[in-house]
């Protein structure tokens, strides 16, 4: 599983800093997410209810901020179990600019999916999480926009 | 929970399934018509074709709750032994079947596209019954049998 | 005049009636009282260690009975699931079969491997309790690489270099010396595609344990009841063999993957015991993919050595047999016995030299598949044979005609340890020519190139060693059990005859089959009998049907045991008639006194066994029921040639197979109907295998072919309709003439495809499946 992407956040580059390191910020944009809560500066733990073509199920996940760069961009460690329907773990590389009016964020995630996730929905996967991106950031950049 | 009134092969039964029950657990576990298979799990083999309102229809992919009101026909209300459909003579005569297994799903299919077409020639019996496997017979005699039925239907 | 069902006949199955109007019995449609239901836990990972389980979660669930973990299995000395043939390597040590309990305790080595079981009291609560089963892995790097498997990691602890065992057969120095000779040496490096078997009906097993008899009942979709009878008592512990009931009703397909002794079934009978209850499993199509053995997966380098005029002198071959994780009950003879002993072929190679390794990779077991080493076998040779011809400008059927073992020569005896009996490969070589309009092939090509479309024509002369045997040659090679076949014809008081047999049909017409073999001998109507299999307390014993033994074995001994009826007929008929057993003959259903006027009907003489008014009792006992055993005197060698035609479309890479012609030499037919059937199945799964079927593990480890979403069945509109036709040289050894058909097809078509393939592109290897982007690619020059 791969995928990379950018997204212009009509916002000042600190605000979207810390939104992005916000719990419940992430919990409101991740679809599906049913819980987020930060075990400590840099480790996230959340319970997320996703499916991925006919497989359902909800992930445990432990997330960890490694290479913190403050204000510039930083590494996610995501490790998800998700009982009979498989585990995810991966790598999602952020970096952050200031642009003139906005902030342009970057994004790389690597990972690889186990189980039945990788049995039956092996090539959904590039395309459901595509859309979980897609999602999370619409929901974002609305949290600037919605109000104007 | 629901409850509800399935006609199966010219009988009415009163049930109550689970919400998510599918038909074709429905036909195996409560009415014991076990004569529908249940060959994979992503509506693929076909094994479960039955008929709803003479269409052919994968069990697997029905809610039992969405066949009330349809007149639902199984392979054990086609025919039997002395008075066997055409389909089911034309298999028997054209050894269209090995193991058994996906042959009611095949059958039921079989009727449904024979049923739909004016006409039908081998190339069109191979694409009308591409929704049901069948592991023994390379299909040949499958061809052989349903061309057969058709003329006898 | 009655329709003709003796031998020879194309009779209607007896077994149809139940089939085609849905009331067939298989075992996931028994269902006893009280019946629990079972559901695994599966390993989402290819390797890791268990550090811990937990199943208390699962345990506090509405509607779970109870869960278990391999060391409850344990606990209660449940063994290991067993390979049953010792296979030695060349330095003469044993083959390495690492422990393999049946659910996982320290280790999980495949994804799919269950290390846990949850019993509830519907099937979605089994099913939500495995889901709330959690478990703790330390993961480890997968071996997922069969061809260097030996230098990655090591997998088990007891098995260095991740190899089972290093094999070889025949001379090598012979070999070598030939190569020395040759003219001409033809290599190919080729790939034997891993298959997932797909038996539509996916496995079951339904265990019930009777407390005050201590004794437990097994239905479950074996191939083979007494061997799964024989593993669960005498390997695997669970009770003495008396004490275990196994029956195989009704089951949907088998194509090997159903013989062997799985997890499944041992956790099943184990656990309902455990909780006092029947505990019924099925599996989801998606456990079928996981945890079905799997087939194939050789990769292979050969080399032919050939003289000037194409003679062939010696055929090199190494081969790297994927074992999967763990060794299945009979993988460790696949790709040895059943695959190095084909090399020769039909042709008369005088040296040859076959290596194998046979070696571990985090994946399913593999085990015997439709063929079994045999179609990988025709593989090498036919794809070899052909690639000669091409480098040597030669017409591929002139190479094979000039290099065939010719019918005066049988015996024959191979560089490679069989003898065959008997064949006459130019006859079906002929005939097949002949059936596929071999002299017109070159205007079709013509024709085809001229409208943009290339044609191809391939060849595949496969010859098959079937019927398993003898048991004193098979057990001094290793094997773990006799191969012979057991047949008990029981004659009724009306002459009516019931035949039980160690043969299990799942799907091959056994019931037609043997019906007509004893109706035709003892003369009474076909009718009149009904077969009786896949019952350890029905069947004296069995060895089950595989490698297309039913007929050669089962049918021989069911024959032998019906000339004892004879026998035994004619004793009571001479006593009736008050003369001599020898001078009594016996002729379709009726017993004389030539010369004489005096005759009895069959069911006269059945009724007398069983009202023996006044018989000797010192020298003639009552009753008219006889048993066999019937252990072969060697393989039986079906062969024959196998001819298609395909035209591929290289703008889209699609194939059409235009023709397939199959003539097979299978010695006696009893019904041509049932063995054109077998044929036709055979060749689908051939050439599924060719054009469309792949089990495919990613470099993780995971199985991406694990639904019919990405495996590819092959569909109706996949095939094309076949020829096929059949030339006899009776079988030398057997009452019956017969060798047996089940495996053929598939054995032959997948070389007749890919060399038709490789022909139509003008390249020399093609991968498998050869799907519409690989040809495509191939076509695009690469």
């Amino acid at each position: 599983m791969e995928l990379q992407g950018e997204a212009d956040i009509p916002a000042p580059l600190e605000e979207v800093w810390n939104a992005l390191q916000d719990p419940d910020v992430l919990k409101e944009c991740i679809d599906g997410c049913q819980e987020m809560s930060r075990s400590t500066t840099t480790d996230y733990v959340a319970k997320i209810r996703a499916h991925v073509g006919p497989v359902r199920a909800n992930f445990s996940a432990n997330i960890r901020m490694v290479d913190v760069v403050e204000l510039s961009g930083y590494t996610l460690e995501v490790s998800a179990t998700g009982g009979a329907a498989g585990f995810g773990k991966g790598v999602a590389h952020i970096s952050l600019q200031e642009e003139e009016s906005s902030t342009k964020l970057s994004y790389e995630v690597s990972g690889i999916v186990g189980g039945k996730l990788a049995q039956i929905g092996s090539r959904l996967i590039n395309g459901v999480t595509n859309k979980m991106a897609a999602q999370f950031f619409e929901k974002f950049v609305d949290r600037w926009t919605a109000n104007e | 929970m629901v409850d509800l009134t399935l006609r199966v092969n010219g009988k009415k039964h009163s049930l109550s399934v689970e919400d998510s029950s599918l038909l074709s657990e429905t036909l195996r576990d409560q009415l014991n018509l076990t004569g529908t298979h249940i060959g994979c799990d992503t509506s693929q083999c076909g094994s479960c074709t039955i008929h709803m309102d003479r269409k052919a229809v994968k069990a697997c992919t029905v809610l039992t709750a969405q066949a009330e009101g349809c007149e639902i026909t199984t392979i054990e209300g086609i025919g039997e032994p002395g008075d066997l459909h055409p389909m089911q003579e034309a298999f028997r005569e054209h050894h269209a079947l090995q193991c058994g297994f996906c042959t009611p799903g095949m059958i039921m299919a079989a009727i449904g596209l024979v049923n739909e077409s004016d006409e039908l020639d081998g190339e069109q019996v191979r694409k009308g019954l591409d929704g049901n496997f069948c592991r023994c017979t390379g299909y040949h005699n499958i061809v052989k049998a349903v061309l057969d039925a058709k003329q006898r239907m | 005049m009655a329709e003709h069902t003796g031998i020879g006949a194309s009779v209607k199955r007896k077994e149809d009636a139940r089939f085609i109007t849905g009331t067939g019995r298989y075992t996931d449609d028994i269902n006893l009282p009280g019946q629990t239901y079972c559901a695994f836990v599966r390993s989402p990972h290819p390797r890791a260690t268990i550090r811990s389980i937990d199943t208390s979660q699962a345990r506090e669930m509405n509607g779970v009975v109870d869960v278990f973990v391999g060391a409850d299995l344990a606990q209660d000395e449940i063994g290991d699931l067993p390979c049953g043939w010792l296979v030695k390597s060349k330095d003469g040590s044993d083959m390495i079969a690492p422990p393999h309990p049946p659910i996982a305790t320290q280790s999980v080595n495949y994804v799919g491997e269950p290390y846990a079981l949850v019993i509830g009291e519907t099937p979605e609560a089994a099913k939500s309790g495995a889901e709330a089963v959690s478990a703790d892995f330390e993961l480890q790097t997968a071996v997922m690489d069969v061809a260097t498997a030996t230098q990655s990691e090591q997998i088990h602890e007891s098995v260095p270099s991740n190899r089972s065992y290093d094999w070889e057969l025949g001379d090598r120095d012979a070999t070598d010396a030939a190569f020395e000779q040759a003219a001409h040496i033809a290599k190919i490096d080729i790939v034997n595609n891993r298959l997932i078997p797909n038996a539509i009906e996916p496995r079951a097993a339904l265990g019930s344990f009777d407390p005050a008899s201590e004794s437990y009942t097994l239905y479950t979709t074996s191939q083979n009841p007494h061997l799964e009878r024989l593993v669960l008592a005498a390997f695997v512990n669970v009770a003495p063999e008396a004490k275990l009931h196994v029956i195989s009703p009704d089951v949907g397909g088998g194509f090997g993957s159903k013989i062997f002794v799985y997890a499944e079934e041992t956790a099943v009978i184990w656990a309902s015991a455990r909780v006092g209850r029947p505990v019924k499993w099925t599996a989801e199509r998606s456990e079928s993919f996981l945890a079905d053995a799997h087939g194939r997966d050789h990769v292979t380098h050969a080399e032919l050595a050939l003289s000037e005029e194409g003679e062939f002198l010696g055929l090199r071959v190494q081969t790297i047999a994927n074992m999967g994780a763990y060794l299945s009950t009979f993988a460790s003879s696949v790709p040895t016995y059943l695959y190095g002993t084909l090399m020769a072929g039909q042709y008369k190679t005088p040296a040859i030299h076959v290596e194998v390794q046979a070696v571990f990779t985090n994946t399913a077991p593999v085990d015997a598949y439709r063929g079994a080493g045999r179609p990988e076998a025709t593989y090498v040779v036919e794809r070899i044979v052909e690639t000669a011809a091409r480098e040597l400008n030669m017409d591929p059927s002139e190479l094979r005609r000039r290099n065939f073992i010719r019918p005066d020569e049988f015996p024959y005896e191979t560089p490679v340890a069989l003898t065959y009996d008997t064949g006459n490969y130019e006859a079906s070589l002929d005939r097949a020519l002949d059936l596929a309009g071999y002299s017109g092939f070159a205007a079709r090509k013509a024709q085809s190139e001229a409208e943009g479309k290339r044609r191809g024509l391939g060849f595949s002369c496969y010859i098959e060693a079937c019927g398993l045997a003898p048991s004193q040659v098979a057990l001094s090679l290793g094997a773990g059990v006799g191969l012979f076949e057991s047949a008990e014809v029981r004659v009724d008081v009306t002459g009516s005859v019931t035949v039980m047999t160690g043969a299990h049909s799942h799907g091959q017409g056994h019931e037609t089959t043997f019906a007509q073999l004893v109706s035709d001998k003892l003369g009474i109507p076909f009718e009149n009998v009904s077969v009786v299999h896949g019952d350890t307390r029905r069947s004296d014993y069995g060895l089950g049907t595989y490698g297309s033994r039913s007929i050669a074995v089962g049918g021989s001994a069911i024959a032998t045991a019906t000339d004892k009826i004879i026998t035994k007929g004619k004793k009571i008929a001479a006593h009736m008639l008050q003369s001599e057993e020898e001078n009594v003959s016996f002729d379709d259903g009726i017993f004389t006194i030539p010369d004489s006027n005096e005759s009895l009907a069959f069911g006269e003489v059945a009724f007398s066994a069983y009202v023996p008014g006044n018989f000797p009792l010192d020298e003639l006992e009552p009753g008219l029921s006889e048993k066999a055993f019937y252990d072969p005197a060697n393989f039986t060698y079906p062969a024959g040639t196998h001819i298609c035609e395909v035209e591929i479309d290289p703008q889209t890479g699609c194939t059409e197979i235009v023709s397939f012609v199959a003539v097979d030499d299978f010695g006696n037919v009893i019904n041509p109907m049932i063995v054109e059937g077998q044929v036709h199945g055979g060749l689908a799964q051939g050439i599924g295998q060719a054009l469309l079927e792949h089990g495919i593990y990613d470099s993780d480890g995971q199985l991406v072919t694990g639904s019919y979403m990405d495996y590819t069945m092959p569909r109706a509109d996949d095939l094309p309709d076949f020829t096929v036709d059949t030339t006899v040289t009776p079988c030398t050894h057997n009452p019956l003439g017969v060798k047996g058909c089940g495996e053929a097809g598939a054995i032959g078509a997948t070389a007749a495809v890919m060399n038709a393939m490789t022909d139509a592109l003008g390249v020399k290897n093609l991968a498998m499946p050869a799907n519409p982007e690989t040809v495509w690619r191939a076509a695009q020059g690469g």
